[in-house]
């Protein structure tokens, strides 16, 4: 380990690279771009934990997330007040949980978080509706959307209230091995 | 608390994979560091550090890390299995080049320089492998199997046999290993509605891609798939007519047929154009070029036939061509190997140098055509279909297509390796080219394939397709020509010996003098020689792989039958609660138990 960084003291930096998929080096480029997103209003030196965070309509705007359609949930799911700001430690579990080491569970649990619009922990057909809206736009008539929507649910619901428990979900992504690359 | 009780990097996995937010996931760690402390269990932080640093130390060692994420972001993961199957075929060639390299190549080029004429070089050579390269270390006859006299005696044969042996040996079992992990992890059973609208809403979205215009056009894709999905299931299913479907049986038929006869005309074709003399006088090139435009050609005619069937399955139609494609291919190999297996030792002095030349040969030409078909297949048909027939439109990436060249080529390599220890050279640099004009390619000419889903699922099978018929038909010729073929006279490290096998009988007999090296001998004579030994061994392989595979089956079964059980109860609630309405508690009851025990399976 060459040069002497002075953003993270040495415990910090154990602490993310045991608790996330991420390497030291990772991590010092993540709080680069966490910078780059606010420069006046992320520090450069974090080694007393500061409370800052940065606002979604900047987090939204980073390539990697510019153009993904469920960009606002992602973010929403990671922050803590479920309005979307992000400190710098929901940052890093954002995209600790999007990598490609991060186990398909992980990912199931999280992405479950993303399609429950109205976070009421079931997955139910207006959720759906609003998933299927950011995926196709205006290709869909409203009807052939409701009609998508309830034959979903109709395949994926196994406990029968119409809506998808996180059981149902899970079991509905253990037939599709190509989940969430 | 169960933290504690695994070992320290199964701890790290476990805190990792925790679903909370990072400070909580923090605190874990921090008590269970007490708890170990006050347990007083062996302190692992340097096995911790041990382990963070190989994984920043791998990360050096990824080439193309960044094009292949590029590529993934524009163009999707199942392009990208192509460019990554390209990567892990890049290692084993390379991993090959250097082990013969160090244990064949130098020391022959060091202690024991065998050019017996040197002929003028002319550019030409490159082509042909003939002349200049005849009597080098590219090929067989270029080492001798001369015992070196150094400090410790280094047995040339020995090296040139346990070498091949020992590579051989490693990629099946890394094939082995690569195929079972990706069976385990992609394995899934077709029943229940794998391709309803569930799935296609929630699991069929491909996140690695970044860039807007493929994200639209993915967008497209999916409401394309999702308004054929409603349309077939709004008509009726029309239930097909007796005649209907013996014209449909009879059409698939005279498909197979004409397919079968295109791939053994091109066998019988390629088989008498090897050996009419007067043509091989002619040309060493024809054979080659011959092979390449059949590889190329019939492909073509394949996917014409296959237009005049009917599919009610889209991926069937893909593995059908699949699986036609493979007949040619290796069928086209197999004569080649059976005509360089019978006929050649018998007519041509130093025989082994030959068949290495020609497979040497059959690679370079290979990659011009492979170079051609970028340049014509790509570039000219994406300039025809943009500008003079917009009909025609951007070409699609073929992936299967793509896969199936370079496992032939990756065949075609691995039965060349005894024949010539240098041949992984040619095939890295190949390799190399290719990665990047093929990505050059794809960016300027070609558009994603519209039918992305079960990436997962055909890389299994390509996987397996270069273990099955690829790997073991190479193991099995090069098996062959050690057990019983009689090397040549003149050139070679084994010239002399009856097969290439009795180096090691002569080698057992040697130590046998030593008595501490008694134990080898023993080894060989009584174990590796002996039937019962392998009789044993099969009676196990096959035992366990009766017992194991049937079994993930029969829970993959079992489990899709539960569910499908349940679902059809839920479908009769909702029916029945449209009569009567209170809910039959008994049967939705247990219903539930079925599932519960479902997942417990897991």
């Amino acid at each position: 380990m060459g040069n002497k960084q002075t953003i993270f003291t040495d415990e910090q930096l154990d602490a993310y690279q045991d608790c996330t998929f991420f390497t030291r080096k990772e991590i010092l480029r993540l709080h680069g771009r966490y910078h780059e997103l606010a420069p006046h209003l992320v520090p450069m030196d974090y080694t007393n934990d500061p409370d800052v965070k940065v606002p979604l309509a900047l987090i939204v705007n980073m390539p990697e997330l510019k153009e993904n359609p469920f960009r606002n949930r992602i973010v929403e799911s990671f922050s803590e007040d479920g309005q979307g700001n992000l400190s710098f430690n929901d940052f890093v579990d954002m995209f600790s949980v999007l990598s490609e080491t991060a186990p398909r569970e992980l990912k199931a649990i999280y992405a479950f978080k993303i399609y429950d619009f109205n976070v009421d922990n079931y997955i139910c057909k207006e959720d759906l509706e609003k998933t299927l809206n950011r995926l196709t736009k205006e290709e869909l008539t409203p009807e052939e959307v409701n009609l998508v929507c309830e034959k979903a649910i109709e395949e994926a619901d196994l406990d029968g209230d119409s809506k998808l428990s996180f059981a149902d979900f899970e079991n509905m992504i253990s037939r599709a091995p190509d989940f969430l690359r | 608390s169960d933290l504690v009780s695994l070992s320290a990097g199964a701890r790290i996995q476990a805190i990792r994979s925790l679903p909370m937010p990072f400070n909580e996931r923090k605190t874990i760690r921090l008590t269970s560091f007490v708890i170990i402390h006050l347990c007083n269990i062996s302190n692992n932080v340097n096995f911790y550090l041990n382990l963070n640093f190989l994984a920043s130390a791998r990360q050096h060692l990824i080439i193309w890390q960044d094009t292949l994420k590029e590529i993934g972001g524009r163009f999707g993961t199942s392009v990208l299995s192509y460019f990554l199957f390209l990567k892990w075929l890049l290692q084993f060639n390379l991993f090959s080049l250097i082990i013969n390299f160090c244990f064949i190549t130098m020391p022959q080029i060091v202690h024991a320089p065998n050019i017996s004429s040197i002929t003028g070089f002319r550019g030409l050579e490159l082509l042909t492998g003939v002349g200049y390269f005849n009597q080098t270390v590219l090929f067989y006859g270029g080492y001798n199997g001369e015992v070196i006299v150094s400090k410790p005696a280094y047995n040339m044969q020995l090296a040139y046999f346990f070498t091949i042996a020992a590579y051989l040996v490693l990629c099946g079992v890394s094939l082995i290993y690569s195929m079972s992990r990706s069976f385990q992890k992609n394995f899934v059973l077709e029943t229940g509605p794998v391709s309803g609208e569930a799935w296609r809403l929630l699991c069929s979205w491909d996140f690695s891609v970044v860039n807007e215009k493929a994200i639209q056009y993915n967008k497209n894709n999916l409401a394309i798939q999702l308004k054929e999905s409603l349309s077939e299931r709004l008509q009726e299913k029309n239930k097909m007519s007796l005649s209907d479907r013996i014209k449909h049986l009879s059409l698939h038929l005279l498909a197979w047929l004409l397919s079968l006869g295109l791939a053994l005309g091109s066998g019988a074709g390629i088989y008498f154009l090897g050996t009419d003399p007067e043509l091989v006088k002619a040309s060493t090139l024809l054979l080659p070029v011959v092979v390449s435009l059949i590889n190329l050609i019939v492909p073509l005619l394949y996917s014409l036939i296959s237009t005049i069937e009917s599919y009610s399955n889209p991926r069937a139609k893909i593995y059908i061509s699949i699986i036609r494609s493979v007949i040619l291919k290796m069928s086209i190999l197999g004569i080649l190997c059976f005509y360089w297996l019978n006929f050649v030792p018998d007519n041509i002095s130093c025989w082994e140098s030959f068949v290495g030349q020609s497979v040497y040969r059959l690679l370079i030409i290979d990659f011009i055509f492979c170079l051609l078909g970028i340049f014509f297949g790509e570039f000219l048909r994406n300039v025809i279909g943009t500008m003079c027939i917009q009909s025609l439109g951007v070409p699609e990436f073929d992936i299967a297509r793509n896969v199936l060249d370079l496992i032939y080529a990756q065949t075609l390599a691995w039965i060349g390796i005894y024949f010539s220890p240098l041949l992984p050279v040619m095939q890295v640099l190949k390799l190399f080219i290719i990665f990047y004009l093929k990505k050059i390619s794809l960016s300027m000419n070609c558009q994603p394939p519209k039918h992305t889903g079960r990436a997962a699922q055909i890389q299994t099978v390509f996987i397996a397709l270069l273990f099955f018929p690829s790997f073991v038909g190479v193991l099995s010729m090069v098996a062959f020509t050690v057990w019983s073929l009689k090397p040549s006279d003149q050139c070679g490290p084994f010239q002399g010996l009856d097969t290439p096998f009795h180096t090691i009988f002569n080698w057992t007999d040697s130590i046998q003098d030593f008595p501490e090296s008694n134990w080898v001998w023993w080894i060989f004579e009584n174990i590796l020689r002996s039937e019962l030994f392998y009789y044993l061994i099969s009676l196990i392989s096959f035992n366990l792989s009766d017992s194991i595979l049937p079994s993930v089956c029969q829970e993959g079964k079992d489990k899709a039958f539960l569910l499908n059980k349940l679902q059809n109860l839920q479908k009769e609630r909702r029916e029945m609660a449209s009569y009567r309405p209170q809910v039959r508690v008994s049967r939705v009851l247990s219903g539930l138990t079925y599932f519960l025990f479902a997942s417990s399976y897991r």
